[in-house]
């Protein structure tokens, strides 16, 4: 048990410095860097939970594909950082009071935070004990029935960021060779080998 | 562990068909020709709405729940879809000059307002946090994407960004109030939430008020009330302005079905706590919105000034519907302000097809200038911007006025006087930039004439929406019934 | 019949001021055919009404069908109930047959003398819609439609005064008569009020029933108790002080002889200005319980007719000594009121309203003779030259003077005898300054005829050349107005004052037996009959002494008595008191009140403040606006924040 409270500790630690870093840091490679910490890090936190599964997708998706995809955007996009921090000292104090306020008002409200006896009465779904049943299994179990519009509904907005990404940056340019697959179908050596009689000796 | 039991789908009906038919139509559009591409994914778009409007209208009877709660059909969502369908595909309908002018004429645009109206459909049908949140995300990034549909343009670039960036943050804002009443609840289903705050718990656990004073602030990013309002203008003037319109109706009405759904829903009792920002947001957006549209020359701008004006109207029968007591009184609140969406509805419409309508050797003008001595060149464009100028000042009897009567007589009758004084006294800062257009157009020397000929769907829309607006006090019948029928779902008994 | 009196005259003003703007852009040749069609449906209306009139007078004063027309419900108004009606009894009727005849005249009159004017269509509907209102005036049966035409006489006077408004005096002129009025009408509506707050009804039948019961009421103004019937008589009588131009409120009529002669006929010598008169008369019934009241008639209108009278004699503008003269013998007519001789009054204004229009009219037909000439001074010698207008200004004069047996003395007479009879103080006050203002009448008449008519003449020569009797159409009525001032005396004298009386008047005038000055007239001494005769002739004389015989007087006695001639050439400095007391501090206030008032305070902080504070926020609101995005999103936070504070401040 201590071991399991330790290492919360240690992962949620880490999570909430990387991601302070993630906004802190100078160089947007290392602001990248620290996000993918972050991310190594709330799959600790999944794996204490009994979610080995969502731990794994964490790792895969966010680390394997997304954070990898911002560094190479970042590292094309040659992002000038100074222009960025411009005006960020200025804005500093005042910004810095609100934020400080904010967070110590949520601190209040969750200072107040109490799990009340009825409350594990009300849970939609409680979670099945993860000796019982695979994560996986349990997961299937749910996603195309109960909450089979929920699952839907986040694949429609991922089409429509799909679609966005394709509006909003394709282009086709002069000069672009595409595959169209009929046309090498239906090409016919006719059309393109011509065949010479090359009397030897001569050349073409 | 068996399997749940699959959900029923007849309630959803209206809201698969368009998730299948936008599918449809994004294949019709990739695999035909590409300069008819645009032209029939638009006009089946329009198809596809009214089918959904078609569906909802038969499908919807009494109060239906299914997906394990997280999905209902009511009347009340039958009135704000209706809107919205509406909304959406005369959208489509007065855009395409505009798109086939700036060569954006691309059958994405269609197909991202019908999964942008998938969305509304969605939020508006939420009976759950979950379903509320990816309903509201579905809708956003449609609209983040149509905000910078003119790539090629810094302008709308500039409001797609915008408009993405600060969308996440109150989308932000709003998922952590959410987690909070989760927390603090344990339970995201608005019914429990309903029986959750009517029976046991008389004191309200502190995170629960915080939680819905970030879903208020992240809503009122939706409305682009004040003060969350700062995008607007710039986006409004930056996008491309038949999404500017759409911007300006749509998603608006959909927000605020949402809005009421949630605060007279689960968080109906705890109206206490919440009725006084609503209070406050309201008269802070209807004195800006009076305000700050006088100085603008951008008649995008001044839109967008006027509709956070018009939210903070509307908003008031929020507050109405959030005054403790009667339910008669909290219903005759939303029964007002679903006059006032109703009737914003058909005002901006017309007004917008008119603001697409100002081009000028095939180049869109938008200055308020631009308009001088219309009278004289185009009479019946000037007529009809008339119409709509008045009606959004609010004079009798057009039908603006109309809507502002129900607001601020419910407003009255629960005793809001402090409202509905200052909402008065706004729309009559207000009338002032509307009446400054009509004096423009009237008596200020002719400008060049506007390019002719106008399309016929354009004149379409904006004859029906100025008859509307013109003769809707001869017949509010219908308007009234239905507005007093969805207003009743929300408060049974 | 009744009706149909009342109404013609203003169906013939709505066909003629429909012509106005038919004849408004016609050629010359048109306009003349407009403008006599102008002329002839009014006159006609005129003259039906006339005979519609007489009529109904012979059915009402002859056979003594007193009745009320009802004509349509006016106001019902929780216990505020009256209607349009028409009363006729004998008060109404004796002034509804003077009115329509002596209009009629003066329309008939009015043919020739506009015949060079511009605006002959205007001109005619305006004078008939005078008479109308004149006529809703004298017919009405309660207090409401009595000041319906009240107004309306002096919204008509006020059109007509200025007729020839690009005359900046005329305009100053109808402003004056307006504005003086409307002093007297602010007092005649608080006696309404005061009268609805008394009697709950403001209709005259119902007043005068209870008028004797609540003799003894009080009413509670500032904190004080007075008299209540007291009140409302004073009130009322402001109210009659300023349309009769008694002394303080006089100083409009002499200004409204800018109008032209006919309306100074009609309106500020035979009709409207004794409007005042006949409403005194109409409210004996209120009058009569009030002794306060009828001393302060007395006292007004004895004070008034000797005033008058002094600046008669110094004024050189032929029209203002008539019109000095109509206020003088509208005193008279007071203060015979005053003394409970309401049927002397109305006889006295009866013949004055016959002699005082035919002097105007001469006055006119003088004038019209001599190229619109008004000063006597340029004057002179005319006799010769237009002596039918001469013999009629004789007539007048005569009538006017009170010379037996033209009707001016049977009035006048019974009015002093009355006064006399009265054996009061006050009412030997009325009889003395009666009897000095009848010598002064005398005077000032015949140097207004001496003076016009006698010597050399004065004139350029342009215009004596010019001189030629006025045309048919303006003699006419001339006669017509002669014969009622030398005969309506004499015939009336019996109905209106005499043996007859009682039955004539029927119930129209009631007279306490508590005052009796009516009924001891008829037994005076020798001398007080005679006396106002001898003076009459003794003014004449001293007329003919001084600018007959002896035109140097004159001259010397203004020289002598400079001080005297010049309070009396500046009429008792009147408007110039009233310049200075009202005129200027109302301009001065005026001016401040624009100035500070309206001007720095109402629109510096309504209108103008509030557009420009509009727009100062206007401009801030857009100043937020500044792009950045980052301002924007902290914005929000900031409305996040603020919003989260408010509620953990308020709930806590």
């Amino acid at each position: 048990m201590i071991i399991q409270t330790l290492a919360f500790y240690l992962f949620s630690i880490i999570t909430i410095v990387a991601a302070v870093m993630v906004i802190s840091a100078r160089n947007p490679v290392h602001s990248v860097l620290f996000l993918i910490l972050a991310f190594f890090n709330s799959a600790g936190l999944f794996v204490l939970l009994g979610a080995e599964f969502l731990a794994m997708v964490m790792v895969v998706v966010y680390v394997g594909a997304v954070a990898v995809l911002f560094m190479f955007v970042v590292m094309m996009l040659d992002v000038n950082i100074a222009e960025l921090r411009q005006g960020f000292l200025q804005y500093l104090p005042l910004g810095g009071i609100v934020g400080l306020v904010l967070l110590m008002e949520l601190a209040v409200v969750a200072g107040g935070f109490v799990i009340s006896p009825e409350v594990s009465e009300r849970f939609a779904a409680p979670i099945p004990v993860p000796s019982d049943i695979a994560n996986t299994e349990a997961l299937g179990n749910i996603i195309y029935t109960k909450y089979v519009y929920f699952f839907q509904a986040a694949g429609i907005i991922l089409l429509v960021a799909m679609i966005g990404a394709i509006v909003l940056t394709h282009r086709s340019r002069e000069g672009t060779r595409k595959q169209r697959i009929s046309n090498q179908v239906n090409r016919r050596p006719e059309d393109t080998i011509e065949i010479k009689k090359v009397s030897t000796g001569s050349g073409i | 562990m068996s399997l749940a039991p699959f959900p029923a789908l007849l309630p959803a009906l209206p809201e698969i068909f368009l998730a299948i038919a936008a599918m449809i139509l994004l294949m019709i559009g990739v695999y035909s020709r590409q300069e008819q591409s645009a032209r029939i994914v638009s006009y089946a778009s329009i198809v596809v709405l009214i089918i959904t409007l078609i569906l909802v209208g038969i499908i919807t009877d009494g109060r239906t729940l299914t997906f394990g709660g997280a999905f209902v059909s009511d009347t009340f969502g039958l009135f704000i879809k209706t809107l919205v369908l509406i909304a959406s595909s005369a959208t489509i309908l007065i855009s395409r000059d505009y798109l086939i002018m700036h060569g954006i004429n691309r059958f994405e645009f269609p197909v991202l307002i019908v999964l942008a109206t998938l969305g509304m459909l969605m939020m508006v049908s939420a009976n759950d946090l979950i379903s509320l949140y990816l309903g509201l995300e579905l809708q956003s990034l449609s609209l983040y994407v149509m905000a910078a549909f003119q790539r090629d343009s810094t302008r709308s670039a500039e409001a797609g960004l915008k408009y993405f960036v600060l969308g996440a943050l109150a989308s932000g804002l709003l998922l952590y109030g959410l987690t909070l009443v989760y927390g603090f609840s344990g339970t995201t289903n608005f019914d429990s939430l309903t029986k959750l705050f009517t029976s046991e718990h008389v004191d309200v656990p502190i995170g629960i008020t915080i939680g819905i004073v970030f879903i208020v602030s992240g809503l009122a990013f939706k409305v682009s009330a004040v003060p969350f309002h700062m995008w607007t203008p710039d986006v409004y003037e930056g996008a491309p302005t038949p999404v500017t319109a759409f911007f300006a109706i749509a998603p608006k009405i959909a927000a605020m079905g949402l809005f009421i759904r949630i605060m007279t829903g689960p968080f109906g009792q705890l109206a206490g706590e919440w009725q006084q920002i609503i209070i406050f947001i309201s008269i802070a957006s209807m004195i800006l919105g009076a305000f700050a549209a006088i100085n603008q020359r951008n008649i995008k701008r001044l839109m967008a000034y006027s509709s956070i004006g018009h939210m903070g109207y509307a908003l008031i029968g929020m507050a109405v519907a959030g005054q403790l007591g009667d339910t008669a009184t909290r219903a005759d609140g939303i029964y007002g302000m679903l006059i006032y969406l109703a009737i914003y509805l058909f005002m901006n419409l017309g007004t917008f097809t008119c603001i697409l309508l100002m081009k000028r050797n095939s180049r869109m003008v938008e200055n308020i200038e631009d308009l001088a001595g219309l009278s004289k060149t185009n009479p019946a464009m000037a007529a009809a911007l008339t119409i709509f100028m008045f009606s959004m000042a609010g004079i009798p009897p057009l039908a603006g006025f109309v809507g502002k009567l129900y607001i601020f007589q419910s407003a009255i009758r629960a005793e809001l006087f402090g409202l509905a004084i200052i909402g008065v006294l706004a729309s009559v800062v207000g009338a002032f930039y509307y009446l400054r257009i009509v004096k423009v157009m009237y008596f200020d020397k002719p400008e060049e004439e506007f390019d002719q000929p106008v399309s016929l769907e354009m004149n379409g829309v904006i004859i029906v929406t100025g008859a509307v607006t013109l003769f809707l006090i001869l017949f509010p019948g219908p308007l009234l019934m239905g507005a007093a029928a969805a207003s009743a779902a929300l408060f049974p008994g | 019949m009744y009706v149909s009196a009342v109404f013609l005259p203003l169906i013939g003003s709505f066909i003629a001021g429909i012509l106005v703007f038919i004849g408004a852009n016609t050629e010359p040749e048109k306009k003349k055919n407009i403008d006599q069609m102008a002329q002839m449906v009014t006159v006609g209306a005129m003259l039906l009404s006339a005979v519609a009139a007489t009529i109904a007078f012979i059915d009402v004063v002859v056979y003594g069908n007193t009745v009320v027309i009802k004509v349509w419900t006016w106001v019902e108004s929780g216990s505020l109930k009256f209607s349009w009606e028409l009363r006729g009894d004998t008060l109404s009727l004796i002034m509804l047959l003077m009115v329509t005849w002596v209009g009629s005249m003066i329309h008939i009159y009015s043919i020739g003398y506009m015949s060079h004017d511009n605006s002959i269509p205007r001109f005619m509907s305006y004078l008939s819609l005078f008479t109308f209102f004149m006529l809703m005036l004298v017919t009405s049966n309660n207090l409401i439609q009595l000041f319906f035409g009240w107004e309306g006489v002096g919204l008509a006077s006020y059109l007509l005064i200025g007729f020839w408004y690009n005359r900046p005096s005329a305009c100053a002129a109808a402003i004056k008569a307006f504005v003086v009025n409307r002093v007297g009408d602010f007092g005649f509506v608080l006696g309404i009020f005061a009268t609805f707050l008394l009697f709950d009804t403001i209709n005259f039948d119902a007043i005068f029933g209870l008028a004797e019961g609540k003799s003894n009421a009080v009413i509670t103004v500032f904190g004080g108790e007075f008299h209540a019937l007291t009140v409302i008589c004073l009130l009322l009588f402001v109210g009659a002080m300023g349309k009769s131009a008694q002394l303080g409120l006089h100083t409009w009529l002499p200004d409204a002889m800018e109008g032209p002669t006919p309306v100074s006929a009609l309106i500020h010598a035979a009709t409207m200005v004794t409007a005042g008169v006949f409403m005194v008369a109409r409210l004996s019934p209120l009058f009569e319980y009030s002794d306060t009241a009828l001393t302060v008639v007395i006292l007004v209108g004895a004070s008034t007719a000797i005033f008058a009278a002094t600046i008669a004699c110094v004024q050189n503008d032929i029209k203002r000594v008539i019109a000095y003269s109509t206020c003088s013998q509208l005193g008279y007519m007071f203060f015979a009121l005053g003394v409970s001789a309401y049927s002397a009054g109305m006889f006295h204004l009866i013949t004055h309203a016959f002699f005082k229009a035919l002097l105007f009219l001469g006055a006119g037909s003088v004038i019209h003779a001599m190229s619109d000439e008004q000063d006597m001074r340029k004057m002179g010698g005319l006799y010769k030259l237009i002596p039918v207008t001469y013999v009629l200004m004789w007539v007048g004069s005569l009538a006017l003077a009170g010379i037996w047996p033209f009707s001016g003395f049977y009035s006048k007479d019974i009015v002093l005898e009355a006064a006399w009879g009265a054996h009061t103080g006050i009412g030997y006050y009325a009889f003395w300054m009666g009897i000095v203002a009848a010598f002064l009448t005398a005077f000032y008449s015949w140097r207004l005829l001496i003076l016009t008519f006698h010597g050399e003449s004065r004139a350029d020569e342009i215009t004596f050349a010019h001189v030629h009797e006025s045309p048919k159409v303006m003699i006419l009525p001339l006669v017509f107005l002669a014969i009622g001032a030398l005969f309506v005396g004499i015939l009336s004298f019996n109905f209106f004052v005499g043996d007859q009386a009682a039955e004539f008047w029927g119930n129209s005038i009631l007279i306490l037996s508590s005052h009796p000055a009516l009924e001891n007239a008829h037994h005076v001494p020798i001398w007080v009959k005679y006396l106002p005769l001898f003076v009459g002739v003794a003014g004449i004389a001293l007329a003919y002494l001084m600018y007959m015989f002896a035109p140097e007087l004159p001259g010397a006695l203004a020289n002598g008595f400079h001080r005297t001639h010049h309070f009396l050439v500046r009429k008792w400095y009147f408007d110039e008191i009233y310049d200075r007391l009202f005129v200027k501090p109302a301009f001065a206030l005026g001016y401040g009140f624009w100035k500070s008032g309206d001007g720095a305070l109402i629109d510096g902080v309504g209108p103008d403040g509030i557009a420009a504070t509009t727009l100062n926020i206007a401009r801030r609101a857009g100043a937020l606006q500044s792009g950045y995005l980052y301002h924007y999103a902290f914005a929000m936070l900031l409305g996040i924040a603020g919003l989260t504070t408010w509620f953990l401040v308020t709930m806590s």
